[in-house]
């Protein structure tokens, strides 16, 4: 067993590293990051995740229901560390997974990786009274700031892969389903088909939309696109917070200077701050700082940028997952009962593997060419019969799951104590 | 379509639900009782954000309550989270700016010039003004009776009154008969600080305290306490309340920790206190008044 699954073993049973080490497993993570481009690019299937917030055995509980690494290839979105009790231990868990297994667990950055914002919401606070100094604190901050700032997910199948095990058999096939939504265990909650105008089902809706009607997928958007090589589907974008006014093409993300501290203005800061909200345009937030955006916006940006869905995290949601804007966004969530007190489910989004495209891309970190897909790679896979103008975007599984049980956690159910407040 | 219509008569289970989550304790002639439920799921937090006007906060507790009834009268105080938060200022008249704010407008100047419009203004400290809801149930013909009985001109609003909250009874360590507490909402203002509306309870077997506490600090800007204490005398059935609004400038939270031995490592939990940065906040603001339950 080498050091580093010793350290692995030992983060997944909660205890934390000694500092040396914890030093040893940034410096070669930075080696690795340092190459990623701003926009790593990542080949379905995937298992895209939301905030984690140091809730480390909310993160076990996701791995035994979405998976174990590297068995399940990983995105996580950032927010891995503040509020939660254990942000040292689940951080430094995914970023020794992703030394050991760098292509399968993709990690970008979220607003709380950030050295202002960890030292008022706990992480500073949690490294200081592990260690007794901050130093594992500041290998993380560093690491931090080379983290990836978006990712693109290719190849993402737009129905569910046919059941192959002989324990699915039974269920009825249909290549049209578009979303479903399983429980911890599996089961199918709901699932939603593909509104292709003959259903003439006119209650179907988006799950955990307002109001959104799930017509194809990023329709207005990706639907007239064509998709991209080994992307009939239109590609998905990943990043914490959302758009930037000063950000109109995916590849003007992979131009900022991203190894820095999170700036407090500026496309880098939009792209993990920013919101999506019911308005015609951009907005600014009442607060004075950072942009809000509406549904036009995101369809002109996936249009434009061939995708068909963005991923987005940085918001609370009730349900785990909640699609927005005739399915074009999706914020994930996957801290369940938040801060140990929101009684809240969490949720993982997979994307499975389109057949067609198996095997057409190596997994790259690098920059690649992707909104055209290359000069000659272009209409390679490409077909109108695929029926990608009809079935614009991925087959979105949801994979719903609670907390992780209260005595898991070592520490007993929180009671109100008896205390003579005045 | 027929099968979209729900009866009428069919069992709610929303009911039961909302039974099963809350406690309730009598003493005397009161019964305290504490509802507590997870944050709200979509369609509700639409609701809400529709009736009042206002985005809701990202933790809102919707089914939570806490509240005192006087049995003989139907009298009830209550504290939810929907009226709370009627409370907070609509307008964007009371509206703060997080501390970087005005480099972050000047830096835009130039590179988004299009994009100067507040969505939706309002208070979004979600700084209230609510000291509880009073729910006098004298509609009914039987119900009018009992309230009769406290006079024509009873309401069972609050009147003002200077009569202080006992203290000095309260720092006894009476034994405590039941206590409770209920998150009613809850921002962490985008990362900028955090504003959280609790009420808690402790119950004697004489008398028994409630707190409703709004803590609301943003970041490097500004500090707030907004307290509503009710005080119940079971024997005399009489119920104070004490509003105080406590206020100070965020350098000047850190200057009085500084002043209290707190070191600057320590900032960030002492921040998070709410009792701790209570004590040190300067009153701003302060009301008494009091209702009489006894016919």
């Amino acid at each position: 067993m080498s050091d580093l699954d010793k350290a692995i073993a030992q983060l997944r049973a909660c205890r934390p590293i000694p500092e040396a080490q914890v030093r040893e497993v940034c410096h070669k993570a930075r080696e690795l990051l340092i190459e990623e481009g701003n926009v790593v690019t990542v080949t379905a299937p995937v298992t895209i995740c939301g905030d984690i917030h140091g809730q480390f055995h909310d993160l076990m509980e996701l791995f035994r229901v979405g998976g174990d690494p590297p068995d399940t290839n990983y995105l996580f979105m950032g927010d891995f560390v503040d509020r939660g009790f254990y942000s040292l231990e689940s951080f430094l868990l995914l970023l020794c997974l992703k030394v050991r297994y760098p292509d399968r667990m993709t990690l970008i950055r979220g607003n709380h990786e950030s050295r202002q914002i960890t030292t008022v919401y706990g992480f500073y606070d949690e490294c200081l009274r592990k260690y007794g100094s901050a130093n594992v604190w500041r290998y993380c901050c560093d690491i931090f700031d080379y983290l990836a700032l978006g990712a693109i997910v290719l190849g993402a199948a737009n129905s569910f892969p046919q059941p192959t095990d002989s324990t699915r058999s039974e269920e009825y096939y249909d290549p049209d389903i578009e979303i479903e939504v399983c429980d911890a265990d599996g089961n199918v909650m709901s699932r939603f088909r593909r509104d292709n105008g003959t259903s003439g089902d006119s209650e179907q809706k988006s799950p955990n939309g307002t109001a959104a009607k799930t017509g194809p997928p990023g329709s207005g958007a990706s639907g007239s696109s064509g998709g991209t090589v080994g992307n009939p589907t239109g590609a998905v974008l990943c990043v914490h917070g959302g758009l930037s006014p000063l950000i109109d093409t995916v590849d003007k993300i992979r131009l900022l200077d991203r190894k820095q501290e999170v700036p407090h203005e500026g496309a880098m800061c939009d792209l993990l701050w920013s919101d999506p909200d019911d308005i015609d345009g951009w907005g600014l937030s009442p607060r004075g700082a950072g942009f809000l955006f509406g549904a036009d916006i995101v369809k002109v940006f996936n249009h434009r940028n061939d995708l068909s869905l963005i991923a987005r995290a940085h918001q609370l949601v009730m349900e785990g997952f909640k699609e927005m804007f005739d399915a074009s966004i999706v914020t994930v969530w996957s801290a369940p009962n938040y801060c140990y007190r929101c009684g809240n489910v969490a949720a993982v989004l997979e994307l499975s593997e389109d057949a067609g495209g198996e095997g057409i891309f190596a997994r790259s970190n690098g920059e690649v060419g992707r909104s055209d897909g290359g000069p000659g790679a272009r209409g390679v896979l490409m077909d109108a019969e695929n029926g990608a103008l009809v079935k614009g975007g991925p087959a979105r599984r949801y994979r719903v799951f609670q907390a992780a049980p209260q005595d898991s956690r070592g520490m007993p159910a929180k009671k109100p104590v008896a205390d003579y407040f005045l | 379509m027929a099968t979209n219509i729900t009866t009428s008569d069919a069992p709610d289970p929303r009911a039961a639900e909302l039974a099963n989550a809350t406690t309730s304790h009598r003493q005397g002639n009161f019964v305290i009782s504490t509802r507590k439920l997870p944050i709200s799921k979509a369609g509700p937090i639409e609701a809400m954000e529709k009736d009042l006007g206002i985005p809701v906060p990202e933790m809102i507790f919707g089914d939570n309550v806490m509240a005192v009834e006087h049995a003989p009268s139907r009298w009830r105080l209550e504290f939810n989270a929907r009226n709370a938060l009627d409370g907070v200022d609509k307008t964007g008249e009371q509206m703060l700016q997080v501390a970087h704010a005005s480099s972050w407008s000047a830096s835009r100047e130039q590179t988004s010039a299009g994009i100067k419009e507040v969505v939706k203004p309002f208070d979004w400290s979600y700084t209230t003004t609510y000291k509880g809801t009073v729910i006098v149930s004298g509609g009914g013909a039987g119900e009018g009776q009992h309230n009769h009985e406290r006079g024509p001109n009873w309401t069972g609003q609050f009147q003002p009154d200077d009569t202080p909250i006992p203290i000095e009874l309260l720092k006894r360590r009476d034994p405590i008969l039941f206590n409770d507490e209920v998150v009613l909402y809850e921002s962490e203002l985008d990362d900028n600080g955090a504003s959280v509306m609790t009420v808690k309870v402790r119950v004697h077997a004489q008398r028994m305290l409630l707190l409703c506490r709004l803590f609301m600090r943003l970041d490097n800007v500004v500090v707030r306490v907004r307290d509503t204490r009710v005080y119940v005398d079971f024997d005399s059935e009489t119920v104070l309340r004490e509003v105080t609004w406590k206020e100070g400038r965020f350098e000047d939270v850190k200057q009085r920790l500084l002043g209290r031995g707190i070191r600057p490592e320590g900032f960030a939990a002492a921040l998070r206190d709410s009792s701790q940065v209570a004590e040190i906040l300067p009153t701003v603001n302060m009301w008494k008044d009091s209702v009489m339950l006894m016919p």
